[in-house]
């Protein structure tokens, strides 16, 4: 054994000094571990709580769900707007997430060329982390369940079931209930219902129009929410119903429009340009608010192409525009009824008499009329329609006095239908002569007699002469057009519940008959009537049709007649009116009807009018009951003992017992 | 049978002996945590044995084997390797500036063919065999004070400050505080323990503000205010703080932590893997896991203590020291108490590296204990 190097004391020595000090290092760690304890302790024992709800906080997430929008449906519960299942497929932004990867591999399930990818890569890199892009809507069902197996392999995909806006009728309604289409940026706001986040789901569309875009924030609802389990990356791990908020939907709107109706406008109009307008003359709810020609709004739903809009916006028929509110034309000859009306009111006497000779001169210059209608008193000026007559009628009163009467009869007038987007239009006097022409603030005596045929600055839309024929019709009240009849089962005012009109009945039943002289309706015959034949209805010798036709000259002639024919180019001709009402004895319905650059407005527009009217009529069910009254319960036919004597049975007995046997007793 | 002090040398070294004097309680407590450690990683797998818990145990196996093995070697060997192993593992950190593999912006590892090495968990026995084997020569007068004293300062700085310029912080303090401990148990005088202690103060506040990376300074401003950014550089101090206290007393229950479950808890299998467990089983079961940490500590300690060996005494206890610091540093990290370093909770975190380092640690601190009797001599005589 070598020498040890060191001494024995000074080996003890440093054995004493290194086992003191490793007592002090088991000491140290021993405290150290305590304190791990103590801190263990504050954290698991005192404070869990706090722990506990942030771990839970941490844990789930909500998502939201978007409201099924509400329904819009006719005033017969007929839907008009509803939401069908949209299988959809969106990418997501996310780490880990390729998305030109991703969308290569959906390419193979769903068409998308290489420019929608580019495209759709664009905009997936454009939007925010974790936001999804839509790729694609209207799936079938075959790939939206392929895509939904391979979606755990596809990180970032999500592949649901959503609800889009469809309209059954497709063009019929477009112009009264719009559309909804996507969310623009311009529509989100700071501040407001549209700073909702629900705007920035993906599936989530807009009220572009109409009642859509009037009532959006009743149709849109309440966002629920779906507790879902997320992992820290926040991808979905599992749901929890328990914890769902549920969607509160839209509220459901009931207009007072009548499909059956409207569908029969669309399909009267055909490629026509035109508007028609109908009202229960009893309560003012609108049963028909059509334009022509018409678009399909689903389209705009799904988004319009560049190619597609621009052909609905060039097109010179214009199935844009609600023409029922915006087509603002001369009446033309439907103003007499105005004329007529402002004439007795003002102690005109309806027996004067004027000799039509085509011709008139006055003033200096020729004013003309259709035809000759020989002697004419003003009622058989309202049914011939005779201009020389109401030149003169016209200037006896003056035009202040018969823009009283227009708009008493809510001409030039805007009506709060719910719905924006009306254009005023123009009932002429002297206080607007003064206002819009300062240059020549006089109103002349030659501008009177245009007034008095429904010419020169007289401008209107269909919905204005729509109410003024249910005034007429009506009689006495002032009524007001309604087209939202209840929202979430909230009943709109009725328009019936107003004043009476400022007028003596009696002379607007003399405008009246005047309207039933013109379709014959009263009977009368009277030469050179223009609406002649028209008041059948084809509905039996009870219910017949009282109405005014009117022309609107689309330009100046220079003092020549117009092209009423259908001859002339399309855009020269004039605009045909044509206000209906009926029945004649105890109207129900009043209707107005434009066919723009239609020819003779008793031609092109008098037989829309006609046809509307009796769809109307059909429907009403006390109408109804009146056609197809039932037949008399047949006494049990008398069986002759003498088999030799046998009436031959008249057809009527024969269809009465056909009917007998059809319902046994 | 026991061997004792006066059992003659030929009849320690029959191995059926060496292996009766391994302190099996040891392995058993060491066995357990292991298990614990499989066991959380089989959780948070969603119970698979696959990606973590399988090979976490098998690896623990061999390296227990290992464990047992190194146990038996004389004492002897080790003194004499103690040097040799200490240049060999600062080569390899020289190497590892020059050709190291990077991971996760820093250079910590060699590649060499299937192996990865990893120098500075070598360093880090290394350096305390080498510091043992130089104080097993040294008075104990020169150990409190005297000029020797800066070759164990070199000793611990050189290979410390490699491994900082890796970066790698947290190993590089580990290692400087398992050498201080070291040459502290060998008889530091105490006023320069106290004098280095204040200076040691005052440097803090200068490393941190010149010598951290923009890293390791965000860790430690986000420590001592982790709520101002929850979802940025706070939130693996947040989310641990989440999951260890929303466990309660008895935790969420096995597999129900949504913590780690729903990968809130970043590092879940490795340095986090004591939040985990918190989650899961609550106070209860991290307490369990302390005791079992305590035990192991204390073993070890009084293993060191037993020896009659300087230089086993001083190796056993350093290596205790490093597992110590291990277990405090995770610890307190997971918990809050300490920015977030990279230092896993040893056997209960998933990773080779620092397993096998505990490991071969404690294989030296079974060694010391079987062979406590041994004399190992610094001179002429020694083994080789």
């Amino acid at each position: 054994m070598a020498e040890p190097s060191i001494f024995f004391a000074e080996v003890n020595e440093r054995q004493g000094v290194f086992h003191r000090r490793a007592f002090l290092l088991g000491g140290f760690s021993g405290v150290g571990l305590v304190a791990l304890g103590a801190q263990l302790a504050h954290l698991q024992l005192i404070e869990t709580e706090r722990y506990t709800k942030l771990s839970a906080n941490n844990q789930f997430n909500f998502r939201m769900t978007p409201p099924p929008r509400g329904l819009i449906v006719d005033r017969n519960g007929v839907v008009l707007a509803s939401n069908r299942p949209n299988f959809r497929l969106m990418v997501a932004k996310d780490k880990g997430v390729d998305p030109a990867g991703t969308l290569k591999t959906l390419a193979e399930f769903v068409p998308m060329d290489d420019g929608r990818q580019a495209r759709l890569l664009r905009e997936i890199s454009n939007a925010p982390r974790r936001s999804p892009v839509q790729i694609m809507e209207d799936m079938t069902w075959e790939q939206f369940s392929a895509i939904n197996i391979r979606a755990p392999e596809l990180p970032g995909v999500t592949a649901d079931m959503g609800e889009v806006r469809v309209y059954p009728y497709g063009g019929a309604f477009a112009h009264v209930i719009g559309y909804v289409a996507k969310v623009n940026k311009s529509d989100l706001k700071p501040t407001g219902p549209n700073a909702d986040p629900i705007l920035l789901n993906p599936g989530f569309r807009i009220g572009r129009q109409g009642v859509e875009q009037a009532f959006d924030l009743d149709l849109r609802g309440k966002p629920g929410a779906q507790k879902v389990e997320v992992d820290a990356n926040g991808h979905e791990v599992a749901t929890d119903p328990a914890g769902d908020i549920k969607a509160i939907p839209g509220k459901e709107i009931v207009l007072t429009l009548d499909a059956d109706i409207q569908n029969r406008a669309e399909e009267i109009f055909g490629s026509e340009s035109g508007a028609a307008v109908m009202m229960d003359c009893r309560s003012g709810d609108i049963l028909c608010m059509y334009s022509g020609p018409s678009f399909d709004a689903n389209k705009f739903v799904r988004g319009l192409t560049a190619t597609e809009y621009k052909e609905l916006a060039q097109y010179d028929h214009k199935p844009l525009f609600n023409k029922a509110l915006t087509a603002n034309y001369p009446p033309g000859s439907t103003f007499k009824t105005m004329v007529a009306l402002a004439a007795l009111e003002n102690g005109y006497d309806p027996a004067t008499t004027h000799v039509c000779g085509k011709v008139w001169f006055w003033g200096g210059r020729p004013w003309h009329c259709d035809k000759a209608h020989g002697v004419q008193n003003l009622h058989t000026a309202i049914a011939t329609s005779c201009d020389i007559y109401f030149y003169q009628c016209a200037l006896a009163i003056g035009p202040d006095k018969i823009a009283r009467v227009a708009r008493e009869f809510g001409l030039g007038k805007e009506f709060d239908i719910g719905i924006p987007g009306q254009k005023k239009g123009l009932i002429p006097d002297t206080a607007y002569k003064r206002r819009a022409f300062p240059k020549d603030p006089v109103w002349h005596p030659g501008e009177t007699p245009s007034m008095g045929i429904g010419q020169g600055y007289t401008h209107l839309n269909p919905l204005q002469l729509c109410v003024q024929c249910s005034r007429l019709a009506n009689g006495r009240k002032a009524l007001l057009p309604r087209l939202i009849k209840s929202i979430g089962g909230v009943e709109r005012p009725s328009g019936a519940a107003v004043s009476d009109l400022p007028f003596k009945p009696e002379h607007i039943d003399f405008v009246r008959t005047g309207m039933a002289a013109v379709t014959g309706a009263n009977g009368e015959r009277i030469a050179h009537a223009t609406g002649f034949g028209q008041a059948d209805l084809g509905l039996g010798p009870t219910l017949l049709m009282a109405g005014k036709s009117g022309t609107a000259q689309s330009r100046g002639y220079g003092g020549g007649t117009g092209v009423h024919d259908r001859n002339g180019a399309w855009a020269l001709r004039d605009h045909a009116w044509f206000i209906a009402f009926a029945p004649y004895d105890a109207p129900r319905y009043a209707v107005s009807v434009l066919v723009e650059h239609g020819g003779f407005g008793a031609g092109a527009s008098g037989p829309r009018a006609r046809e509307l009217l009796r769809i109307a009529l059909l429907k009403d069910p006390e109408i109804r009951a009146k056609i197809e009254h039932p037949l008399p319960i047949p006494e049990a036919p008398q069986v002759d003992s003498d088999p030799d004597v046998v009436d031959p049975p008249t057809p009527a007995a024969q269809a009465v017992q056909a009917a007998a046997e059809q319902q046994p007793t | 049978m026991t061997v004792s002090a006066l059992t003659r040398p030929g009849e320690r070294d029959r191995l059926i002996v060496k292996f009766g004097e391994i302190d099996w309680m040891f392995c058993l407590t060491l066995c357990l945590i292991a298990g614990a450690g499989a066991v959380m990683q089989f959780s948070i797998a969603g119970s698979s044995w696959s990606p973590w818990a399988g090979p976490h145990l098998a690896r623990f196996a061999l390296f227990f084997a290992i464990m047992i093995v190194l146990s038996l070697i004389d004492l002897r060997v080790w003194f004499a390797l103690a040097y040799p192993i200490y240049g060999v593992g600062f080569l390899l950190l020289l190497a590892v500036m020059v050709v190291g593999h990077h991971a996760l912006g820093a250079q910590r590892w060699l590649q060499a063919g299937p192996i990865t090495i990893q120098p500075s968990e070598i360093m880090k026995i290394g350096m305390v065999l080498a510091l043992a084997r130089f104080y097993h020569g040294l008075s104990g007068r020169s150990a409190q004070l005297s000029w020797w004293l800066l070759i164990p300062a070199a000793l611990i700085l050189a290979p410390s400050y490699l491994v900082y310029k890796q970066p790698d912080f947290g190993t590089a303090i580990l290692m400087a505080f398992t050498g201080v401990i070291v040459v502290i148990l060998a008889g530091l005088s105490w006023r320069l323990i106290v004098a280095g202690a204040l200076g040691a103060g005052l440097l803090v506040p200068v490393v941190v503000m010149f010598g951290l990376h923009g890293y390791q300074k965000a860790r430690l401003t986000t420590f001592l205010d982790p709520q101002a950014d929850p979802s940025g550089a706070g939130y693996h101090n947040l989310q641990s703080a989440i999951a260890i206290g929303s466990g309660g007393l008895l935790g969420k229950g096995y597999g129900l932590g949504s913590q780690a479950q729903l990968n809130f808890l970043p590092e879940k299998q490795t340095d986090f893997i004591f939040a985990t467990l918190a989650e899961e089983f609550g106070f209860v079961g991290c307490v369990t896991i302390l005791v079992l940490y305590a035990a192991v500590i204390f073993m070890a300690l009084r293993t060191a203590y037993l020896s009659h060996s300087h230089f086993g005494r001083l190796a056993a206890a350093g290596v205790t020291a490093t597992f110590a610091l291990y277990v405090l540093i995770n610890g307190s990290m997971v918990m809050g108490l300490a920015p977030v370093v990279g230092v896993p909770m040893p056997l209960l975190s998933y990773g080779g590296t620092v397993m096998l380092t505990v490991m071969v640690g404690f294989g030296l601190v079974m060694a010391v204990r079987v062979h406590r009797y041994s004399e190992v001599t610094s001179g002429k005589g020694s083994l080789l």
